[in-house]
């Protein structure tokens, strides 16, 4: 022991001299962690994509496809592009050709065409043209359904003004008008309002769905008489009446994300009510944080020890272990000073990356310390024993190095370190549980954002310290039959 | 001390050392002498314990040194041929982990730590990092590394490679120094005045077979000339090689004739013959013949040929 002791100190020491690989160690991974932090939305407030440049060519003079065009500029997601810039400030509207030409050498990625009939005369409908250049996957399927969602919101006041539209030519001019007089009288007659303010919201194809779709601005001022909205909310009064932060912790409405509160009013959600709530990690002021750190600290830890497992064979280069194995140290003394100088380096790797997370994130490392030190050791014991085990089998420092950027990145990847196993596909996520990042990332999470006890991340613990053993059991077997020690 | 009994070590299909029987004596500096590749270095790491042999045994006093037995290892002292030091450490750190592994501590550690330092004159240096040390003071920091604990047995494997005339000087009086005291040394060397000059036993060793043993008197002596006579190849010297032909062994390398004269034949009848062609006598040098020329005789190649 008295020998381990001896070579685990001469490896600290070593280590703390080599500026640079200190360095890279510790200061790296925070940048990186930084860094994603701003990639991945961290230090925001709000969520999801902002400012995707989306083009509209309006070919319509239906009042309803201007009204549309400001829903898609409400959206903070978008920046709505309608006109092209001529020079000397001169501006004109686009074209369908303009954005072809835009969506060919990828001004935009995105385009809607609202055409010059836009309500046809031989139809009833809608009629709306998308174009999209989907450089970006994730990002297209971001923006259908956002799309999606304005236009949709928007469709039934279009839907009613291409019915009124058919009405009148199936009516022709004189019965048309006699109708919407009648309804307008029969719903004054039995809801009150100004039979005269009824008449022209119906002919203007307005059936009381646009009430439905006001955003919050629209809703301070009084409502207009006539059609009331369908799920007939009683009228706000008192402290209660608020918005989702009223609601007990944890629920909000389905629709209701962060950034459009205020317009989850839509018909979709009005007819639809989903509550939901969050069961878990209420207090969890970053949630994404807690995986994102956890993920990336795992991937820089087996980085790390990867490279330190790989400086065995600068030392047996140098000719350290002849005059070390023909003093009264043995390889087995080598070894594990070296498994425990990646423990060691793990754990405090580990520690200052969540100490950075708890800067910038804001993460509770403090209130699970006890947990999150466990999770920690196990991890880094995983990560330490992987690095023994590449140097094991790899026949120089070059392949050991080749080795573990292939493995760490492919465990990383499937493990969960950079998205969430649930992403990914069914056999990807069976094969993420025979990752050590996966075990470690579970751990970290379980901690952080489960609150979950010592006791109950023990399982966890357990599979990581048993993925040590049995990783350092074999590396050890690969040790005795290689030629490091020859 | 050091016994290799009918030892054979293989390297897959390349057998580098093949029956090797050595017994080195207490007390002894023993030299061995071999061009790269003889199987110098397999030699010194069967006798480090650092391999064991496919066949025979290597006992130090006695005990096998491969057993891995603590008693065994504390008795030797390796010098690897590559400067087995970490280079981002200290001198003073490097001598207190391999002291510490030796198992030294406190008072006695320091006062050995500051004898190496000494020895090495290194004292001046020994906050430094090593990385910053010139190539001579890394060789002499490398040897008195493996002297800290006082070992009996010193096995120097080719230590002075690379090394300045300077710092090789001092590394050779520091070595004869130690063996004054007693300690039994192993020089392994390609460079024939390495051995000359310091072992009083050569082996010399090619193709992992001791191809000759002894003092260098006893080495010498086997050579069937007493003299060696060297004179430039040239056109005026022609004349004389001819005529020596039946006289003894002439070979000519690097543009040096090299004249080994048959026992019996006076040195004499070799310079009259020279004055009848007229040759002038600054041309020829007439030396002892060294252990070059015996490895020539033996292997039939020169020791930086083979």
């Amino acid at each position: 022991m008295s020998q381990v002791r001896i070579l685990l100190r001469k490896s600290l020491l070593m280590f703390w001299r080599a500026k640079a690989a200190v360095a890279i160690t510790f200061l790296v991974p925070i940048v990186l962690i930084y860094l994603f932090g701003h990639v991945f939305g961290l230090y925001r407030k709000d969520s999801g994509p902002i400012g995707i440049p989306i083009a509209v060519v309006n070919l319509s003079q239906e009042p309803a496809a201007q009204k549309l065009i400001e829903a898609l500029k409400a959206e903070k997601a978008f920046r709505v592009i309608t006109t092209r810039d001529l020079g000397n400030g001169a501006t004109r509207p686009l074209t369908e050709a303009d954005v072809r030409a835009g969506l060919h050498d990828n001004w935009y990625r995105y385009a809607l065409i609202l055409p010059a009939d836009l309500l046809p005369d031989d139809a009833f409908g809608v009629r709306m043209k998308f174009l999209f250049n989907p450089r970006n996957e994730i990002e297209a399927q971001t923006v259908n359904g956002l799309l999606q969602k304005t236009v949709f919101s928007n469709v039934p006041q279009l839907l009613g003004q291409s019915l009124q539209k058919h009405a009148r030519g199936f009516l022709g001019d004189e019965r048309f008008e006699r109708f919407n007089r009648n309804i307008a009288n029969i719903v004054a007659d039995n809801f009150g309002g100004d039979r005269e303010k009824i008449y022209q919201q119906a002919i203007s194809g307005d059936l009381g769905f646009s009430d439905l779709n006001r955003t919050g601005a629209e809703k301070t001022s009084v409502p207009p008489p006539g059609l009331r909205r369908l799920d007939a909310t009683p009228a706000p009064s008192g402290p209660e009446a608020q918005s989702p932060g009223s609601k007990p912790e944890g629920q909000k409405p389905a629709a209701a994300t962060p950034g459009d509160q205020e317009s989850s009013t839509d018909i979709f959600s009005r007819m639809v009510k989903i509550e939901t709530e969050q069961v878990a990690g209420k207090e969890v002021k970053n949630p994404m944080a807690a995986r994102l750190v956890g993920g990336y600290a795992i991937m820089f830890l087996l980085m790390a020890v990867s490279a330190s497992a790989a400086t065995l064979f600068e030392e047996k280069n140098s000719g350290v272990f002849q005059r070390l194995l023909s003093s009264p140290v043995r390889p087995a003394h080598i070894l594990w000073a070296r498994f425990m100088f990646g423990v060691i380096l793990g754990l405090v790797q580990i520690t200052v990356l969540f100490c950075a997370g708890r800067v910038f994130f804001g993460l509770d490392i403090f209130r699970h310390a006890g947990a999150l030190f466990a999770v920690a050791l196990s991890a880094a014991a995983a990560c330490s024993a992987f690095g023994m085990l590449v140097a094991a089998i790899a026949p120089s420092a070059a392949a050991a190095n080749g080795i573990s950027t292939f493995v760490v990145i492919s465990m990383s990847a499937v493990g969960g370190a950079w998205f969430p196993v649930s992403f990914m596909p069914d056999y990807i996520q069976a094969v993420s549980k025979f990752t050590l990042v996966y075990w470690s990332v579970e751990g970290f999470t379980d901690v952080l954002w489960a609150g979950k006890s010592l006791l109950e991340v023990l399982p966890t613990i357990g599979i990581l310290a048993g993925i040590a053993a049995g990783v350092m059991a074999v590396a050890v077997w690969c040790f005795s039959r290689g030629r490091l020690f020859d | 001390m050091l016994a290799f009994c009918n030892v054979t070590k293989r390297f897959g299909s390349i057998t580098a050392l093949d029956d090797v029987s050595l017994e080195i004596a207490p007390g002894e500096f023993f030299g061995l002498l071999g061009p790269n590749g003889a199987g110098k270095t397999t030699l010194m790491s069967l006798a480090a314990g650092l391999r064991t042999p496919e066949a025979g045994t290597v006992a130090l006093d006695g005990r096998p040194v491969a057993s891995g037995a603590s008693a065994a290892r504390r008795a030797l002292g390796l010098v690897p041929q590559t400067i087995a030091l970490f280079p981002e450490l200290t001198a003073d750190e490097n001598l207190r982990i391999f002291g510490e592994l030796q198992g030294l501590r406190g008072p006695e550690l320091r006062t050995r730590i500051d004898e190496a330092f000494t020895a090495a004159q290194l004292t001046d240096r020994r906050r430094s990092l090593v990385k910053t040390f010139s190539g001579g003071m890394q060789r002499r920091l490398n040897l008195v590394a493996a002297l800290l604990h006082r070992p009996k047995l010193l096995l120097c494997d080719e230590p002075t490679v690379g090394v300045d005339p300077q710092s090789r000087n001092a590394i050779f009086e520091y070595l004869q120094q130690l063996n004054r005291t007693g300690v039994t040394i192993i020089y392994s060397t390609h460079y024939m005045e390495e051995a000359e000059r310091l072992c009083s036993r050569i082996g010399i060793i090619d193709h992992g077979k001791i191809l000759a043993l002894g003092t260098l008197d006893e080495l010498l002596v086997q050579l069937p000339f007493e003299d060696e006579i060297t004179f430039p190849v040239d056109p005026a010297t022609a004349p004389l090689v001819a005529r020596l032909a039946a006289e003894g062994e002439i070979t000519a390398v690097d543009g040096t004739h090299r004249f080994r004269p048959r026992t019996g034949y006076p040195l004499s009848a070799f310079f009259a013959l020279t004055e009848s062609l007229n040759l002038p006598p600054r041309l020829f040098v007439s030396q002892r013949p060294t252990l070059e020329a015996l490895f020539l005789h033996l292997t039939g190649r020169t020791l930086r040929d083979a």
